[in-house]
């Protein structure tokens, strides 16, 4: 297996040189092309979906990114994914760029970045039975026997808390919870290194999240994987990531470590999203605010700070920052932000105060 | 604060003109008042399917009062959904059937009414919002069509009186410009504009109840953020009562003056929000809340329900809850089904040994045998 030329990992604003990252995406930008440039002429129009996002994933541990519809999460998902290619940027595993990789590398790469989805109901194919399901990753891409793959199927099965004769069954038969049990096993198959989870238990009872966060944890822990969560619930993600990003309009406005970012949120806009979470008691009576407009879509964008339109303090239109795109400023150890005179929450009197609650 | 620049004129809502809107008092005071103006008693509502019969609602009783927000929280299988459709006696039939009980709003058993009575009552004194707000407006027709729809069927009004009553009901709801509103289609309105629409269909004939079934399940954090807020809003000026079905605990404790806890088509819980956050007795409520992640805190391990919500078409005859239960299993809840008992001051429990840690100090409750 040829391996192409390591080369050293980029630094990028957003991202300490210590990490012991797996995966690392650096200035990563998908553009859609939407309008214009009719034969070559006039202006193109793009949707910036993801436009300059750098961050590691770090081995054994979970980075989770966190934003409102339109923000560019799921789409990164997509990329690292390799279910859409990247405009610009690079995203490297194992330290090499995965577009210089030779073709056994890039299947290698492939295999060991796998993948839950939301919708336990659409995700598993209703027609093939689970012991298919499971078992048609390795199939594809191993050179087991038939009994091999039944083995191997039974025990991933047992490792997810189902029963290896549930394997005979079809998808329709089992509860929400038990298929997104299947989607786990299924990207277990492979025994991949990193598994992205796209809102893992966002469609399951509240009963059944619990188990499963709490799976996905174990198997972290006993596989030594690392996760990319894309999830909307500010809970979860405290819950299950070290390490977080906040994005709007496909670029990051805040990231680091999570305790950090909840902590002391920094950026309006996070601030903004914190305030809005729903308490956990009916005592907690968090300050919420509600910044004025709605998202803007990411359809050509303005070139300065993408959060220009979104912010209730005053823009200057000549500051630098109006016109080209602020970088990410590490404002304490481990905690990053894109800032702004018109950024910082400090500045707006809009900082929450997450507090925990003593009753109960 | 100075307004933001904008390059998207389209989008801005332009209902916040001020920079930001702060709430700091949560979420304001109460709007609940004494008087009861909806009252369950002992609804059942079963479903005949091939398997056998599914008790989705197995003798539920509950009242709402005016300016009060009852939250009904279950999982899927509960029955609380089956319990707003019988409300609104909107149940399929078949195989659906409203096989007992009384729904007594504003003095009338809704139960008892001619269809052609019900459909005056539906949408009228008793409205309900569904889910997904941004998908249950009809994107062929105008804003005053479908607000006026309601007002139409139900107020009998035309003409200037009707659009009057249209613009009435989408200044209630904060819509900026009503008149001009009126004539825009779904699709010429923001996310945040089209809940507001939806907010005004559902009050255009002043319901004196407002069902919502999940209604924010698929918004952002934002987003559902607003339309809580306005429904909020709704609910202290006119002062309706909402019943909010869900399965979000950060909206029962945002939003619920009272709470219902549903397992298996059965109440297992009835109190007042503090309570059921601050002293829960039966444990499937206690797990329910224990096992949601707070924003607050990190979280340690995240203590779960072992094991799953039973088929309804199979239910233990006895104490549903009783297999998931981590107290030991008492033999008498296999067969005798567990009353609900008031132990406290309006905080009602489904009272069983193997269910509640707090048995023994309210066993003397129990009705005789």
């Amino acid at each position: 297996m040829t391996t192409a030329e390591k080369v050293a990992i980029p630094s990028a604003p957003g991202v300490s040189d210590n990490a012991d990252a797996i995966i690392s995406i650096r200035n990563l930008r998908k553009w859609y092309q939407v309008g214009g440039g009719f034969l070559g002429f006039g202006n193109k129009i793009f949707l910036k979906a993801v436009d300059d996002v750098s961050f590691d994933i770090e081995r054994n541990k979970t980075f989770g990114l966190v934003g409102e519809s339109g923000c560019g999460k799921t789409t990164t998902l997509k990329l690292l994914l390799g279910l859409e290619e990247p405009t610009d940027g690079q995203i490297f595993y194992e330290g090499e760029d995965v577009s210089q990789m030779s073709k056994a590398s890039r299947t290698e790469f492939r295999r060991s970045v796998q993948a839950v989805f939301q919708d336990p109901w659409s995700s598993l194919n209703p027609r093939m039975r689970v012991r298919s399901v499971v078992g048609e990753p390795l199939e594809i891409a191993t050179t087991m026997t038939k009994g091999q793959i039944a083995t191997r199927v039974a025990d991933l099965l047992t490792e997810v808390g189902l029963n290896a004769y549930q394997a005979n069954l079809y998808p329709h038969e089992f509860s929400g919870g038990q298929r997104q049990r299947i989607g786990i096993a299924r990207a277990l198959a492979l025994n991949p290194k990193v598994i992205a989870l796209d809102e893992p238990v966002s469609a399951l009872d509240v009963s059944i999240r619990a188990q499963i966060m709490n799976l996905l944890v174990d198997l972290q822990e006993e596989h030594g994987l690392a996760y990319l969560l894309v999830a909307h619930n500010l809970a979860t993600v405290r819950y299950m990531c070290h390490d977080m990003a906040v994005m709007y309009l496909g670029v990051v406005q805040e990231s680091g470590e999570t305790e950090a970012i909840f902590n002391n949120p920094m950026h309006i806009y996070t601030n903004a999203l914190v305030s809005a979470a729903l308490p956990s008691h009916p005592d907690i009576q968090r300050e919420e605010f509600l910044l004025p407009g709605e998202v803007v879509s990411p359809i050509d964008p303005p070139p300065g700070d993408v959060f220009m339109t979104r912010t209730p303090l005053e823009v200057d239109p000549n500051h630098k920052w109006a016109n080209e795109r602020p970088p990410l400023v590490e404002k304490e150890p481990g905690h990053w932000v894109v800032e702004t005179p018109w950024s910082m929450a400090s500045d707006a009197g809009l900082k929450v105060e997450l507090s925990g609650h003593a009753g109960a | 604060m100075a307004e933001s620049t904008d390059t998207a004129v389209k989008e801005k809502d332009e209902i916040s003109s001020e920079a930001v809107s702060v709430d700091t008092d949560g979420f304001g005071a109460s709007a609940m008042t004494e008087e009861v103006v909806l009252s369950v008693k002992d609804l059942q509502t079963q479903f005949t399917t091939r398997w056998g019969t599914v008790k989705a609602v197995d003798g539920i009783s509950y009242h709402v009062k005016r300016g009060e927000t009852l939250g009904i929280v279950g999982e899927s299988g509960s029955g609380k959904s089956v319990n707003a459709l019988s409300l609104m006696r909107l149940v399929p039939s078949p195989p659906g059937d409203i096989v007992g009980g009384e729904v007594n709003l504003n003095g009338r058993d809704l139960q008892q009414l001619s269809e052609g009575e019900m459909t005056e009552v539906r949408g009228g004194e008793i409205s309900m919002i569904l889910q997904d707000p941004m998908q249950a407006l009809n994107p062929v027709f105008n804003i005053e069509n479908q607000v006026g729809e309601a007002i139409k069927i139900h107020q009998k009004l035309k003409g200037t009186a009707l659009l009057d009553k249209v613009v009435d009901s989408l200044r209630k709801v904060r819509i900026p410009a009503p008149e001009t509103r009126a004539n825009d289609y779904p699709h010429q309105l923001s996310g945040g504009m089209r809940q507001r629409v939806v907010g005004a269909i559902g009050i255009s004939s002043a319901p004196a109840v407002i069902i919502a079934d999940e209604p924010t399940t698929s918004l952002d954090v934002t987003i559902q953020a607003a339309y809580l807020r306005l429904l909020r809003q709704i609910q202290q000026e006119e002062g309706v009562g909402i019943i909010f079905i869900t399965h979000d605990f950060g909206i029962v404790a945002k939003m619920c003056d009272r709470v219902a806890v549903m397992y298996a088509g059965r109440i297992v819980e009835l109190s007042d929000v503090r309570t059921i956050f601050n002293e829960p007795l039966h444990e499937y409520t206690k797990a329910l809340i224990g096992s949601v992640p707070k924003l607050e805190e990190k979280t340690g391990r995240l203590p779960q329900i072992e094991g799953q919500p039973p088929l309804l078409y199979n239910l233990p005859a006895g104490d549903a809850f009783a297999p998931r239960s981590t107290l030991e299993f008492s033999p008498e809840d296999a067969e005798r089904r567990p009353p609900l008992i008031e132990v406290e001051p309006d905080h009602w429990v489904q009272l069983s040994k193997s269910s509640c840690a707090d048995f023994d100090k309210y066993a003397h409750l129990m009705p005789a045998e």
